[in-house]
């Protein structure tokens, strides 16, 4: 039993091997990427894929992508009418393609925003100690194989950088286009890092989107914020069905920054959203809020872990996942509270909401606490429709079935309230919300 | 209009209700008295339909129908309104835009025309101007962090824009002060009329001055142990529950 099932993540292992492989003789990555690739897949074969009770992976089944033969992908025209029917109106002018994990300049505008913010090529970047130590140090702490993996397969990558005191008006969209594929399956490894200097302003929202199914977009995001420095984003994952997503979001930010991230997710065969932070100094703020609404057999799984490294940090965190039919959503989040680092204020809520009874709904909300004064509060609920408040609804004449929608909703809306895009909130009022109706 | 006839209501097995009797005509104000546990806020939910309470004996007819067999909704739509002791908050939810559906939901159940959000609104500033409401009470939501006093006239907007024929209104007065309690009586003062019904339920008689009731009835462990007129208010402020108690 056991040596069938090595032996099957051992094939894996290779056929991920021999990908890279292919991948570094068609000499795709520039010179200067090529040492964190090598260095990236070397950790990939120290990590390995994660078997069945892997602490990371405990409510994710990675067992069918592991043993999905995946392709690099080919050129493929995306079309600008499909760009332009996913960028949101107040990105007219500054948004960002990137196709497969390649930055499109044709299909992208940012001239509203081009002369505050810096775009760097990756393998440019790396000529910056700052950058090169950054990306070397993170390999080497690496906890997460697929992480690992995109490393190893990053081509192009891109820094986007917002220098010191820089208050950027317009929000930047990112699109993520996956080409996906007619037959067999492609994955990509797109790879983006901010960095906001002192005092620096920036908003964005990054979305995910496929032209048709097929696809492994595997994307991390690093973002530094620098003292004092704010970032608002949003990321929207909308991929095609039939398609994975996992993604990494890590985040160091410096003293006094604040960081706001509102995640949306549509999901699909498996989306898996890695949500690392670190309030590496004093008076650092996070605020996290997530939505994810679920019909069929979608899934959406988050892991999140947010470390607080200095005194006087502050985490806020609240998740809601609607999971209807045979869909599965969970959220394995760990606070962890450093050694020295009093006065930390964290909370973190998980809500879910099941429709279905045939739907799942895992929490693993979790406090590692090595200092004494601290106010951490963490709490997850699983449940059906608050029958006080349906009742209420009813008896001002809303009909079983209108006050369930608004219900369901509301509980959706709760969060998407929370972006601070006003052609986002429109979009997934219009989109992810109507995924309730039946 | 309402008959209510040897009414007994209970929640998992327990009897709450014991026998209530109320014949309630167009036109009138009933006031329901009583200490805290008595079974006033059991009797508005039996009322309204609340599926959580199961009616054991008795009946009630509103205007010649089975009441207790018509779904909560259905109640609402044929002009019954509840006040609750305790609104429901519900965030997420808009206020002005739940006003509007509960609006249209009655609208659509006359066959008359739904209101788009624009001409509702004519409506609900008018009535907001009449409670004396901010008009930041639109955008908010549906009672979420509203205070006990600003849930309370939320209550009595809702009625204003349903315009029920029996409205029953469970402690409206609880939570608000003497200022905001003068506004929200006024507002149902000027909702009453010769076609429409009021049962006010409240354990002071302070509401009662501003709102006038025909008759006082007092509940005890679930039975109305006296009924009177408006005079009872009085003397039961005076001397209290104590010496009411049910005879069996
Ligand atoms: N949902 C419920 N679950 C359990 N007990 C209840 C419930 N509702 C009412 N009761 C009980 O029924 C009695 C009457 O309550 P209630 O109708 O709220 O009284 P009042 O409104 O007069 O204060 C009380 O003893 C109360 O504890
Ligand atoms: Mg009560």
């Amino acid at each position: 039993m056991t040596t069938t099932l090595v032996d099957a993540s051992d094939q894996a292992e290779s056929a991920l091997l021999n990908l890279h492989k292919k991948f570094m003789s068609g000499n795709r990555p520039p010179e200067a990427l090529v040492p964190l690739n090598e260095a990236a897949i070397q950790r990939f074969e120290l990590l390995k894929f994660p078997h069945r009770k892997h602490e990371m992976y405990t409510f994710v089944n990675t067992k069918e992508l592991v043993s999905t033969v995946f392709n690099l992908p080919g050129e493929t025209v995306v079309s600008k009418d499909f760009i332009k029917s996913h960028v949101y109106p107040e990105c007219e002018s500054s948004y960002l393609v990137v196709v497969d994990g390649i930055l499109n300049e044709d299909l992208s505008d940012n001239s509203a925003i081009q002369s505050s913010i810096n775009l760097v090529p990756l393998k440019d970047a790396v000529d910056q100690p700052e950058i090169k130590e950054y990306l070397a140090d993170t390999i080497e702490k690496e906890n997460d194989v697929f992480s690992a993996i995109n490393t190893a397969f990053i081509s192009q990558g891109t820094l986007i950088d917002v220098a010191a005191k820089k208050q950027v008006e317009a929000p930047l969209q990112i699109l993520h286009v996956s080409t996906g594929s007619a037959s067999g399956n492609v994955t990509s490894h797109p790879r983006i890092l901010v960095r906001l200097g002192e005092l620096a302003e920036f908003k964005m929202i990054v979305k995910y989107v496929g032209v048709q199914g097929n696809y492994f977009v595997n994307s991390v995001m690093d973002i530094l914020v620098g003292e004092q420095a704010g970032v608002t984003f949003s990321q929207v994952q909308e991929d095609a069905t039939d398609a994975w997503h996992y993604s990494k979001t890590r985040v160091q930010q410096g003293r006094n920054s604040r960081v706001k991230a509102v995640n949306a997710f549509f999901g699909n065969k498996i989306t898996r959203h890695h949500f690392e932070a670190h309030l590496k100094d004093v008076g650092a703020e996070l605020l996290l809020n997530s939505v994810s609404i679920l019909n069929d057999a979608e899934q959406v799984h988050h892991f999140v872990r947010i470390h607080h490294e200095a005194p006087h940090t502050n985490s806020t965190q609240n998740f809601k996942n609607i999971v209807n039919d045979k869909s599965r959503s969970s959220v394995d989040g760990t606070v962890i509270v450093n050694q020295g680092a009093q006065q930390i204020f964290s909370d973190q809520l998980i809500n879910n909401l099941m429709l279905s009874d045939n739907a799942h709904a895992d929490n693993k909300p979790n406090l590692m606490i090595f200092a004494d004064d601290v106010k951490c509060t963490h709490g997850a609920t699983v449940g059906q429709l608050d029958e006080n408040q349906l009742f209420y609804l009813k008896t001002r004449g809303l009909s079983e079935k209108v006050a369930k929608e608004l219900l369901t909703k509301s509980f959706a809306e709760s969060i998407v309230q929370t972006i601070d895009f006003p052609g986002v909130v429109d979009y997934l009022e219009n989109t992810l919300l109507k995924k309730l109706e039946a | 209009m309402l008959e209510v006839k040897d009414l007994r209501a209970g929640f998992e097995g327990s009897e709450i209700i014991k026998g209530i009797s109320l014949s309630i005509k167009a036109g009138e104000v009933h006031a329901i008295m009583g200490p805290n546990g008595s079974g006033k806020s059991t009797l508005a939910k039996v009322l309204a339909g609340h599926p959580s309470y199961e009616v054991t004996g008795g009946e009630v007819i509103y205007n010649g129908e089975n009441l207790l067999e018509i779904e909560p909704e259905q109640r609402a739509l044929k002009g019954i309104f509840m006040g609750f002791q305790y609104p429901v908050e519900i965030p997420g939810v808009n206020n002005a835009e739940f006003l509007r559906m509960a609006y249209n939901a009655r609208q659509i159940n006359e066959g008359k025309e739904e209101l788009d959000p624009l001409d509702f609104d004519d409506i609900l500033t008018e009535k907001m101007k009449m409670l004396s409401m901010e008009k930041k009470y639109r955008e908010r939501n549906l009672n979420d962090g509203f205070s006990g006093g600003e849930k309370k006239k939320n209550e009595i907007l809702q009625m204003a824009i349903l315009q029920p024929k029996l409205a029953v209104l469970d402690e409206t007065d609880s939570g608000l002060d003497i200022d905001a309690l003068r506004v929200v009586s006024d507002g149902v003062n000027k909702i009453k009329s010769a076609d429409n019904a009021l049962i006010l339920i409240t354990h002071y008689q302070r509401l009662l001055e501003y709102i006038q009731p025909d008759y006082v009835h007092v509940l005890s462990q679930g039975i109305i142990v006296k009924s009177g007129e408006k005079d009872l208010a009085l003397e039961l402020e005076a001397q209290g529950y104590d010496w009411l108690t049910p005879t069996n």
